[in-house]
């Protein structure tokens, strides 16, 4: 009997349906082989505790989401459509960043980085060509010619673009690829890869859609995530999972080599253990009252005129925490305040104020290491230039009033007194720049007509700041304090480039990112310094909640 | 009704993680790694095997250090046979060698053979990042771990799980190196101090000489000092040393800063710094001013001789430490290079660090002046001699001698050197900034770096 062409196409469109449920069969049964393997300790002793973490999820969501695929496919629901191209979308990118990773792809993208700058020369001739391109349309009315210096510079173009390929190593790289696409396991990926490709292609068919009653919500709903995959799959990879991951190792004592045991919260008790006690006399010792073996001295003081010590199991957790709020009350200021006077200044209409505003934003562009090792060596104590332009100033003053200062050697990094406070002005005078051109962008959304009007009721320029300026801008300035907040208490670079041993001298530098940074990748003690950087974010969390809540009452976030 | 299920299933999963907390820790030192004896080809004809590739680094100092090696891991090239290598100079101190290469092994993409600073081995070995080589040097015709200096020897062969030397073999010393006295002799002499070197000669090179030329030559003006040194552990180290006190007992199982001669050796550096004030400020980088000739002499060791060379624009020379109770007190520094235990070519490897520790080697590097070999020959000796300036090289060989008594710089094996290090060095830093009196930091400082060896 003859079948119809639409007889034909169901049929087709129903084999295809059946093989992708098959296709779901196996990912389901090698998946739960796999995530097995997985579990069982000896079968993957080889592999990263965090590479078999991902492999686990992916794997288990590959088997259970073929599992719900089966089961709608089966019943002819639309779910099972949906189900089935999100397991074969996720499991199509996975296999091929793998044979990406496998075949050496993102290795060679970097080999390539080398071999461009040797074959960069021959981009001149795409320079030329595109030359002779653009001249071709100068003779507008020789239309012979035109065509002629159009072709040319096409072709030249071209040709030089291939040489550059070539030189570039396009053959090389081809040969390579061939031969690694060959080797057994890359082999499998990729006829994986084609499989999940093919499963995609089948689902994602109009006959398959209409086989299996998709709706228009369903349709706008699958196109929909598919535009917002990339975005999806990048957040996953590089927000959600190391978020997640690292709260995971916060329960840990994971030392990123494999070495791991499940603590539950031990890692924050050690943090939060504080032990107060009351002293005999004032000098009375510390480790008299106390177990010396577990706590350090933090903190001494009389209440109602009795001497009390009180012990931290991390005494070096809550110095850094001091640091850093005192680092972050006073660079905030220091930043936002200056930014808003220069912003003031710079928006008026003088001639060559653009310059001077890039001037200002350029410390903000600027690389913070290259910056702050330029003001290590002007804050050097012997020889450096800060020191040198006071003594010379204080020579000036000696002279001309006939005092006796002495030469200046200010220990600005080396004297636990001055050393947060000169860290806090390069951080300040830093972070200036990009405030002030944040202020700047608030001044110039202010309406002209509100000044004009109160020029007209005789404000005088101080009024007109304090009364327009200043709560027009406060949309800005909440934004400003926000950012700048929660920028201080993520200091580390400065300190970590600055100061010699980082942290030092003693311990007045040490800020809450550098001892994360300590325990981590220099004791490698990754639990805790996952612990130390959950409560950084509670405490930042705290704080900006209660810049939200107090900018609320104001109403002025709302401007 | 879902809230509170929701409730309880917290409460449940907290109270599952407290308990958790309170259990015992379990034990997860890798047991250190051994590996087979190399086995001999089978002398058949077989394929030729396929060239393999192995990857090493070093931390060095500058570019010219860079080049030197770069030119010796070519020569070893071409010397072995079926074998690549590829040089990888890592960054330099002060940009976290050992932290960024740390993180590589964690990542599983470290070299096949790098150098580590002789603090870091019992970290490394104990995590079990390195590889033990002492079966494959056993078997190999011709090695001896005597031909190093037995300092370095001793760690490097420590095995951690017995507690004995000489039962393993972690790696082979680079170079070693020590502190001199670096001087800006036209200072001194318009400061009418006596020349050290001579005083060296004669048997008076001791502390109060050396602070007598210090006093002098800080009398020329506030901003010139008499001694300068970096804040860091080998500089104070070596006042306390040579007082006759010591970081660690003798098993260096615990603190002992605060022995009497401990404390002797740094109520006396305090005394430089915070009473008669002849000192670069503690904590700030004393090379500017040294090289800007505002310092007569600056402590550091043979590795800043190519700096010196290249920048000091006034007559120097190095003398050896001034000798205090116990000598010198000089530390031997070492670092070494070692196999990484991930690597899939372990006897290449270990050929590897044998050739990068051959007398013809070390020289061609020692040539630069940055450092001193490793290996204890008397034609190593007489070679270092003639890399001048400076002329007195002898004060750096004086300094490693062991009728001096160095200390060889190492890890702890029973504790965390980053911890001791970050527990004492902010002390110590108080205590010569004039922020800490002797008599506090004595009464602490072991309550508290005795933590470091808690596990």
């Amino acid at each position: 009997m003859q079948l119809s062409k639409d007889e034909k196409a169901l049929k087709i469109t129903k084999t295809m349906v059946k093989i992708t449920i098959c296709w779901h069969v196996l990912l389901a049964v090698f998946g739960f082989l796999f995530l097995f393997r997985v579990i069982s300790p000896k079968a993957f002793a080889g592999i990263p505790l965090w590479l078999s973490y991902i492999a686990m999820v992916f794997v288990g969501f590959l088997s259970l989401g073929s599992i719900y695929s089966i089961i709608q496919l089966i019943k002819n629901k639309r779910e099972g459509r949906s189900m089935s191209l999100i397991v074969n979308y996720v499991g199509f990118i996975v296999s091929v960043l793998m044979l990406f990773q496998n075949i050496g792809v993102f290795l060679g993208v970097d080999a390539l980085a080398k071999t461009f700058g040797s074959s960069i020369a021959w981009l001149s001739g795409v320079l030329i060509g595109y030359l002779i391109h653009s001249l071709g349309d100068r003779f507008h009315y020789r239309i012979r010619i035109e065509e002629r210096l159009h072709k040319i510079g096409k072709y030249l173009a071209l040709i030089f673009f291939v040489i550059f390929l070539i030189k570039a190593g396009l053959w090389q790289a081809f040969l390579y690829l061939a031969k690694q696409i060959l080797i057994p396991t890359n082999l499998i990926n990729g006829i994986i890869l084609i499989f999940f490709g093919f499963a995609i292609w089948f689902m994602w068919r109009q006959k398959t859609a209409l086989l299996l009653n998709r709706t228009n919500k369903q349709t706008e709903a699958l196109e929909g995530f598919l535009f917002l995959s990339p975005n999806l799959i990048g957040f996953s990879i590089f927000f959600a999972f190391p978020l997640i991951f690292s709260l995971y190792v916060s329960l840990t004592d994971w030392d990123a080599f494999g070495n791991s045991n499940f603590v539950g919260l031990a890692n924050y008790f050690k943090i939060f253990t504080l032990n107060l006690k009351q002293l005999a006399n004032s000098s009375q010792e510390f480790f008299q009252v106390m177990d010396g073996s577990v706590f350090s001295e933090l903190l001494r003081f009389n209440f109602l005129g009795k001497p009390y010590v009180l012990g931290a199991a991390d005494a070096r957790f809550w110095i850094a925490l001091r640091n850093t709020l005192v680092f972050g009350i006073v660079t905030v200021p220091l930043s936002a305040i200056p930014a808003l006077f220069l912003a003031n200044i710079l928006n008026s209409k003088i001639p060559g104020m653009k310059i001077f505003r890039a001037i200002y934003f350029l410390p903000s562009i600027a690389a913070v290491v290259g910056i702050s090792l330029i003001w290590q060596w002007l804050y050097n104590a012997t020889v450096g230039y800060i020191n040198y332009f006071i003594t010379i100033g204080l020579n000036s003053i000696n002279t001309i009033f006939a005092t006796s200062y002495p030469e200046a050697h200010i220990r600005w990094l080396s004297e636990s007194r001055t050393a947060l406070l000169a860290i806090i002005i390069v951080s300040a005078w830093q972070t200036m720049g990009f405030n002030t051109v944040l202020f700047l962008a608030g001044l110039q959304n202010i309406p002209k007509e509100l000044y004009e009007a109160a020029t007209v009721d005789g404000a005088g320029k101080g009024a007109k700041f304090w009364k327009i300026t200043l709560p027009l801008l406060a949309p800005t300035t909440f934004f400003v304090i926000t950012t700048t907040t929660i920028q201080a208490f993520q200091v580390f670079e400065q300190v970590y480039i600055m100061t010699n041993p980082p942290g030092s001298p003693g311990t007045s530098t040490l800020t809450i990112v550098l001892y994360l940074y300590q325990n981590g990748f220099q004791r490698f003690q990754q639990g805790y310094a996952a612990a130390i950087a959950w409560v950084l974010f509670i405490v930042i969390f705290a704080i900006t909640l209660l810049q939200f809540r107090s900018q609320r009452k104001t109403g002025a976030y709302d401007v | 009704m879902a809230k509170k299920m929701f409730y309880v299933l917290s409460m449940i999963v907290v109270l599952a993680m407290v308990i958790t907390a309170c259990a015992p820790k379990a034990v997860a030192t890798e047991a250190p790694m051994e590996t087979e004896a190399p086995t001999m080809a089978p002398a058949t004809s077989e394929p030729a095997p396929a060239e393999i590739t192995l990857r090493w680094r070093t931390r060095p100092d500058n570019q010219a250090e860079i080049d030197v090696y770069s030119a010796v891991s070519a020569d070893l090239d071409a010397a072995m046979d079926g074998v690549t290598l590829v040089y990888e100079p890592g960054g330099s101190e002060s940009s976290s060698y050992q932290d960024v290469l740390k993180t590589e092994i964690g990542a599983g993409t470290a070299p096949d053979v790098f150098w580590i600073p002789g603090t870091d081995v019992a970290d490394f070995a104990t995590r079990g990042l390195i590889m033990d080589l002492k079966t494959m040097a056993d078997a190999t015709t011709g090695f001896s771990a005597t031909d190093f200096y037995p300092g370095p020897m001793f760690h490097l062969t420590f095995n951690p799980a017995t507690g004995k030397t000489g039962e393993a073999l972690w790696g082979l010393p680079r170079d070693v190196s020590t502190f001199a006295l670096y001087l800006n002799l036209d200072l001194i002499a318009e400061a009418g101090a006596d020349d050290p070197r001579e005083l060296a000669k004669e048997g008076k090179w001791t502390w109060e000489a050396f602070r007598d030329v210090a006093m002098k030559v800080q009398a020329l003006g506030s901003d010139v000092y008499g001694y300068g040194a970096n804040a860091w552990w080998g500089p104070y180290g070596v006042w306390i040393n040579s007082a006759g006190g010591s970081f660690f007992n003798a098993d260096r199982t615990a603190c002992r800063l605060d022995t009497p001669e401990a404390i002797a050796g740094l109520t006396f550096e305090r005394q430089l710094y915070v009473d008669d004030k002849v000192a670069v400020p503690y904590g700030e980088d004393s090379e500017p001013p040294f090289m800007a000739g505002k310092v007569a002499m600056f402590q550091n060791g043979r590795w800043a001789t190519p700096g010196v060379r290249a920048n000091a624009k006034f007559n120097w020379d190095v003398v050896e430490l001034p000798v205090g109770a116990n000598g010198e007190g000089n530390w031997l520094f070492w670092g070494a290079y070692v196999v990484n235990a991930n690597t899939e070519h372990p006897e290449e490897a270990w050929k590897l660090v044998q050739m990068l520790t051959t007398a013809e080697t070390q020289g061609k590097i020692a040539a630069l002046g940055a450092n001193i070999p490793s290996r204890m020959s008397q034609a190593a000796f007489d070679a270092f001699l003639t890399f001048t300036p400076p002329a007195n090289n002898q004060a750096f060989l004086n300094g490693i001698a062991e009728k001096n008594k160095p200390t060889a710089e190492g890890p702890l094996w029973a504790g965390s050197w980053p911890n001791y290090d970050s527990i004492m060095g902010p002390m110590v830093s108080k205590v010569l900034n004039g922020e800490m009196s002797i008599e506090d930091y004595q009464k602490t400082i072991c309550v508290e770096a005795n933590k470091a060896f808690q596990k």
